[in-house]
């Protein structure tokens, strides 16, 4: 058997007296389409930042395809194939569309260090830049500044971001999170067309979204895996609904 | 785009003709404008463009004049050997300094605070080899080979003929994708990192650049005064470099050098007939944070938006 696109071992994070995540272990398949739902606080984003480096576990190990990263800095894993997006629109606000693209199609490579040569003489990548906003509906932008976009269109252009890092593992904290029903609509379509290829993991408070989308689902509650199942087996759980949607 | 050039061929007709309009003062004071210019620009490679707010360039700066000053005028070296000499050893410094990218915020201003003034110390107080408060005199005009700077005008158009080819360069170097990665890192550092960028190596190359173009400057200082003395690495010089570049705009290249001709004019002609000096270009530098955040280059972007049309 292929080893886990990714595995978290006995992974635990603290923050001062807080065990912000407890001991989670879970193992997510090459191209397996996994969500994590849990009420706020219960460690969700804490373990994704554990998962791409941006946090140091305090005990435990994270492997990629079977290789232990749980040392390797947020770049180094960024570059062996970890995208990500994050819980508030992480992009360059101050950089047009395609600047922001450039950057994320030079940075795993020796191109990120050319300084003879002006971005505007990339044409290859440029066609590559559009390439990409085509995929997440954002053709037309190319040439504006991030800040004049609206937020919706700044989680599309944070998807094309994290892929174009070409990603064998996408981290997606909330990609709905802010965004109106029409749009979470579009974006989960846009969720779920991605290719097979790509392992997902993602977080999503939208239980609708979340079960529609997932092909397992984790559920975290104050930083402990409570159940690990089908989205079938969730939603018959009655532990969990008693911790995410409450007594009935 | 053609605009542009024209715009620039203009500037430099104007920039060549004009030792034979104004008197010696004024080709003195322009040369010096472009020199602090340079030292500004340097400065802003890393604030306007990295998001790095550095005090320690005037140490840059200065140990380039002093290498150069201590090789031609004690040891008899030429110009062609001593002026890069001085660049290297001011780059040199800069990789050791370039460490301070380690940090960030306030703790990167305060620890190229401390640099400058280790720089600053070792001057002052290294007098059996820098010439303590006194300096080193007599630095001649430079000379490579048979050509021979006779004089002020004359040197008005070396340093007018090495600034430009450095804006020029320099302008390149932000266009390119190094020049993007660094307005990226200004702009997230840990997109970048999500991103797959080694955010703290593409710092630390912007440094030691950023250090070589105040060596440049340095150089350039030396054979304009003729004499170096601490002064020139003292953290007033530091602090006024960045602060050109805040009134001129930052992350711009004229900007710095407009910077520059401000603080250095009003220097010149205030300091001529009101004590305070200081006092004034105090209050240039609130004018600007308060009314101008962008400095004048950002009032001119920003007149410009509003001509098209597209509103402030």
């Amino acid at each position: 058997m292929s080893p886990a696109a990714i595995a978290v071992d006995h992974l635990s994070k603290v923050f001062g007296g807080l065990r912000a995540v407890d001991d989670a272990s879970l193992s997510v398949a090459s191209g397996e389409r996994r969500v994590l739902i849990g009420p706020n606080g219960a460690g969700k984003t804490t373990l994704f930042n554990c998962i791409a480096g941006t946090l140091q576990p305090t005990s435990g190990r994270v492997l990629l395809f079977g290789d232990d990263i749980s040392r390797l800095a947020e770049n180094r894993r960024a570059a062996r194939g970890m995208g990500r997006t994050f819980q508030i629109s992480n992009v360059f606000a101050d950089l047009t569309v395609f600047e922001n693209l450039m950057l994320s199609i030079i940075g795993a490579d020796g191109r990120k260090w050319i300084m003879h040569r002006p971005v505007s003489r990339f044409t290859a990548e440029r066609a590559q830049a559009l390439d990409s906003l085509v995929k997440v509906g954002l053709a037309d932008r190319a040439d504006e500044t991030v800040k004049f976009l609206s937020y919706g269109e700044r989680r599309q252009l944070e998807l094309a971001l994290a892929l174009n890092v070409d990603p064998k593992v996408l981290l997606l904290d909330e990609p709905c999170a802010g965004l109106s029903p029409s749009e979470r609509q579009r974006f989960s379509q846009l969720v779920a067309g991605l290719p097979r290829a790509i392992t997902l993991m993602m977080i999503e408070h939208d239980i609708d979204i979340a079960l529609a989308l997932a092909d397992r689902v984790t559920v975290l509650h104050h930083g402990k895996i409570i159940l690990d199942g089908t989205p079938d087996e969730v939603r018959a759980n009655a532990q969990v609904r008693e911790v995410y949607f409450g007594r009935a | 785009m053609t605009a542009r050039v024209l715009l620039l061929v203009a500037a430099l007709a104007i920039a060549a003709a004009l030792p034979s309009l104004v008197g010696e003062f004024w080709v003195t004071l322009l040369t010096q404008i472009m020199i602090f210019g340079l030292l500004a620009l340097s400065a802003d490679l890393l604030l306007g463009h990295a998001g790095l707010f550095s005090l320690c360039h005037a140490a840059f700066f200065a140990v380039a004049a002093y290498t150069t000053a201590i090789l031609q005028v004690r040891h008899g070296v030429s110009t062609a050997l001593a002026a890069p000499a001085g660049i290297l050893a001011g780059t040199i410094l800069s990789f050791v300094f370039a460490f301070a990218v380690r940090t960030r915020g306030v703790y990167f201003i305060l620890i190229t605070l401390a640099f400058g003034y280790i720089i600053w110390g070792v001057a002052y107080r290294w007098a059996s080899f820098t010439g303590g408060d006194n300096g080193v005199t007599n630095v001649p005009f430079p000379a490579i080979g048979g050509l021979r700077v006779a004089g002020p005008t004359q040197y008005y158009y070396v340093v007018l003929v090495a600034v430009v080819l450095i804006a020029l360069a320099y302008r390149v170097l932000i266009t390119s994708p190094f020049g993007l990665t660094l307005r990226g890192i200004k702009s997230s550092e840990s997109r970048m990192r999500s991103l797959g960028y080694d955010v703290g190596s593409h710092l630390y190359v912007a440094f030691v650049l950023s250090g070589l173009i105040a060596s440049i400057a340095g150089v350039l200082y030396v054979y304009y005064n003729r004499f170096i003395n601490p002064v020139a690495a003292s953290f007033p010089v530091s602090l006024e470099a960045v602060l050109m570049a805040i009134v001129g705009g930052t992350g711009t290249i004229l900007g710095p050098f407009l910077g520059s001709g401000i603080i250095l004019v009003l220097r010149n002609w205030v300091s001529g007939f009101f004590h305070y000096y200081t006092a004034v270009l105090g209050i240039v530098f609130i004018v600007t944070v308060l009314f101008a955040p962008q400095g004048i280059m950002g009032l001119v972007a920003r007149w410009r938006a509003g001509n098209r049309g597209e509103g402030a």
